[in-house]
């Protein structure tokens, strides 16, 4: 189980740290306006979105690491499913990333928060296995 | 029951060294008696427990057990004749860790050629009530003591309802007040059932619990008499 | 109980050993898929990309062939020229059935007048072209019109737009080709005439003008005769037209099939290394679990396990770890595979294409069934040498 929390905890960084060196605005790529202000391009919001499910992933994380009973760890599970859906949807649904494949957002943030997503709800789907049953007999 | 025709044992150590762990060792068991082998370390009581259950290849000789010649047969057939009429009880823990208490009395099932009988968890829960652990059936083995652990080896030896039940210093490994209960328990089951018993220990004082004593020294029976 | 649910259990048990050995296999299973998918993925690209082409022979300006190659296989975008009457003299050679120019071009960098930045143009002639219009004919029932475009299988009119801005230029696209994994994929096609209106056009609408020379062609494709000979036919080709290089199709995309060829070798030296490993690696963990487990295994034949069954046990032991193991490794592989094929070709710098669903069944069906031969080898020779051991002498001390 401590191993589970631990990747959870790993995936959260990853989902948090990793959009802010691959998106277009660390590549130095922004949108310019009409009036010649500069904005960051939507894969810039998606990275700062993935902080909203990075956070609440590593506190799951943590819990998962100290909860004992299987109620609380089934239902840490479910959080961090979900959390693992969000992150997914945030690049592919939400708010997404840049269209152009070469790009980095697309060629490598995307990907790494989609697969992040996957593996996040993979545990989390195994940490509900693990914790199926009734309590265990002390 | 069980025959030692002329049997030696001799173990090869290393290229040049052999230790002769028995030798011309003849012995003739009847069924339903409670054999009590008695000797010191290293005289050869467990060697001649492991040729009584076909464990070994006896170096010369012959081992029968209920009249057939163990060492005539395949190694199937001796293993199928061994899950059908030996139940052996080890010295050292032998419960698998993985399985529960239940899991571990119900395993000798698996080596019956004709299938697990049906109601094979039943019977397995009847034979932990009869060694006194029917609420531990659920509990994995690290969660007993280890006299509780022998019992529930002692379960699982008779739950193929064997014709021999084989111990090999069940209890050199507990303390006074367990060994007695093991050893009444091995005597209350060597009367309920009249199976052949052949138990080996150290402990001489033991010999009682028995119907006849065996004493061996130096891979040889000295003498066997009833007690 | 059954063996299977015994062999269950044994595994659940002993966590590190089960751990190590499903990570050799996911190890084994994932290299072995993934480097396939690579290596056939880059070899159905240049398989597709010449079949794309359609062309018997490519004519190209001497010392372009690389450049040429790589705007047809990588989109990396490039203007090259030759004097359009070489299309005359190409059209003239025996065994030529047919020849069709094609022009090369490519959008702005950074301007706003492009939607798609550096995206590679392919302008050619519908009156002689072979390969496009029967396609577009099968495809949308007519040719392209005046400011029609086809694309690749990636390009695509911009969110909230109707029409995609060339050089200031409104095009529509009509079409898009199948994937093939190569630069062909993010390339735009067009009629010549189309072309040259952009041309006209981006004089005044765009940052820079698109220019394209009145006698200028880059490629002239060539179809040949049927039962006439590539390579003769290529030689005659260089001999009557000089100052170009024709490629026979078979030749094409060489520099990319040497390395190819190269990752071939790099990749089967890796995993020939790491397949042997794992069995070393494997071999050594089932044998130092078989004797640890000599005492249990001691006992199982004392209740009356036969040498088969101990052996059969550990073997499907190992097959169930080797197949749990094999498919978390296959599984992530592909999910990496897919996710990063972008990532994979500009750092390979060769096209790549996924292969279809039942060639990749059978390529995930192919990497189990190694996984499971590796593990299994590696575990037979310890389950055969505790199977045959004395059980009195596996059960002492």
């Amino acid at each position: 189980m401590k191993i589970n929390a631990l990747l959870l905890v790993l995936l959260a960084l990853v989902i948090s740290i990793v959009p802010f060196f691959t998106d277009c605005s660390s590549q130095g790529r922004v949108l310019t306006l009409q009036n010649g202000r500069t904005i960051p391009m939507k894969c810039h919001w998606t990275g700062r979105a993935e902080l909203a499910v990075a956070l609440p992933l590593a506190v799951v994380g943590a819990l998962l690491a100290l909860s004992k009973r299987k109620e609380t760890r089934r239902f840490l599970a479910i959080v961090g499913a979900f959390l693992g859906l969000a992150a997914i949807l945030l690049p592919l649904a939400f708010i997404g990333v840049c269209s152009s494949a070469e790009m980095t957002c697309k060629m490598i943030m995307e990907p790494v928060l989609i697969l992040a997503g996957i593996v996040v709800i993979a545990v989390s789907g195994l940490v509900l296995f693990q914790s199926r049953g009734p309590e265990a007999v002390s | 029951m069980i025959a030692f025709d002329n049997v030696a044992k001799i173990y090869p150590v290393t290229k040049d060294m052999r230790v002769t762990a028995v030798h011309g060792v003849n012995l003739e068991i009847s069924a339903g008696e409670f054999v009590v082998v008695t000797g010191r370390s290293g005289s050869g009581k467990t060697t001649l427990l492991n040729l009584a259950a076909g464990l070994t290849q006896p170096t010369s000789g012959r081992v029968l057990l209920d009249g057939q010649d163990l060492w005539q047969m395949s190694d199937r057939q001796r293993s199928v004749l061994r899950a059908q009429k030996v139940g052996f009880v080890f010295q050292f823990p032998s419960l698998l860790p993985s399985l529960t208490v239940l899991e571990n009395v119900t395993l000798p099932a698996i080596f019956q050629p004709n299938g697990a009988r049906a109601d094979a968890g039943q019977h397995a829960r009847e034979l932990l009530e009869q060694v006194g652990l029917a609420p531990k059936a659920g509990v994995y083995p690290r969660q007993l003591s280890a006299g509780q652990q022998q019992r529930v080896v002692i379960a699982r030896a008779l739950f193929n309802q064997p014709q021999v039940l084989l111990a090999d210093e069940p209890t050199s490994d507990l303390d006074e007040q367990t060994e007695h209960e093991i050893m009444e328990l091995f005597a209350q089951i060597h009367a309920q059932t009249r199976l052949t018993v052949v138990l080996v220990t150290h402990t001489t004082q033991l010999v009682s619990y028995g119907t006849r004593a065996v004493r061996m020294a130096e891979g040889q029976i000295l003498t066997a008499a009833d007690t | 109980m059954q063996l299977v649910q015994l062999a269950r259990r044994n595994i659940t048990g002993n966590a590190f050993r089960s751990w190590v050995v499903a990570l050799c296999a996911c190890l084994v299973a994932g290299l072995a898929l993934g480097t396939t998918l690579i290596l056939r993925g880059a070899d159905s690209s240049l398989r597709l990309a010449n079949q794309r082409l359609g062309a018997d022979i490519v004519v190209v300006p001497e010392g372009a062939v690389e450049k040429v190659e790589g705007a047809l296989l990588m989109g990396h975008t490039t203007r090259v020229w030759m004097a359009s009457q070489n299309l005359d003299k190409v059209v003239g050679v025996p065994g030529v059935q047919a020849a069709s120019p094609q022009i090369y071009l490519s959008t702005l960098l950074n301007a706003s007048c492009c939607s798609v930045p550096n995206m590679f143009l392919v302008a050619y002639d519908p009156a002689t072209d072979f390969t496009l219009e029967p396609w577009l004919k099968n495809t949308i029932g007519q040719g392209l019109k005046l400011g029609e475009v086809v694309g690749g299988a990636f390009v695509f009119t911009p969110e909230g737009e109707q029409n995609i801005q060339i050089y200031g230029y409104l095009v529509t696209l009509k079409a898009n080709l199948e994937p093939t994994g190569t630069g062909i994929d993010q390339s735009m096609f067009m009629t010549l005439e189309t072309a040259r209106d952009i041309a006209r056009v981006s004089v005044t609408m765009a940052v820079a003008p698109l220019e394209i020379p009145d006698d200028g062609i880059s490629a002239v494709m060539v179809q040949l005769d049927p039962g006439a000979d590539p390579q003769a036919t290529a030689v005659e080709i260089m001999h009557r037209v000089p100052g170009v290089t024709p490629i026979v199709s078979s030749n094409l995309f060489q520099a990319y099939r040497k390395q190819l060829g190269s990752l071939r070798a790099g990749i089967g030296a890796t995993l020939g290394l790491t397949l042997g490993l794992s069995v070393l690696l494997i071999g050594l963990v089932f044998s130092m679990a078989a004797n640890e487990r000599r005492r249990e295994l001691g006992v199982l034949r004392a209740m009356g396990a036969s040498r088969a069954f101990v052996f059969r046990t550990l073997l499907v032991e190992a097959g169930m770890l080797a197949l749990a193991g094999a498919f978390t490794g296959i599984t992530l592989t592909i999910l990496v595979v897919y996710l990063f094929r972008t990532l994979i070709v500009v750092t390979l710098g060769l096209p790549f294409l996924m292969p279809a669903l039942s060639t990749l069944a059978a390529e995930v069906l192919a990497g189990l069934g190694v996984a499971l031969v590796v593990i299994t080898l590696a575990a037979l020779f310890p389950a055969v040498r505790i199977s045959r051991l004395d059980p009195a002498v596996a059960m002492r001390e």
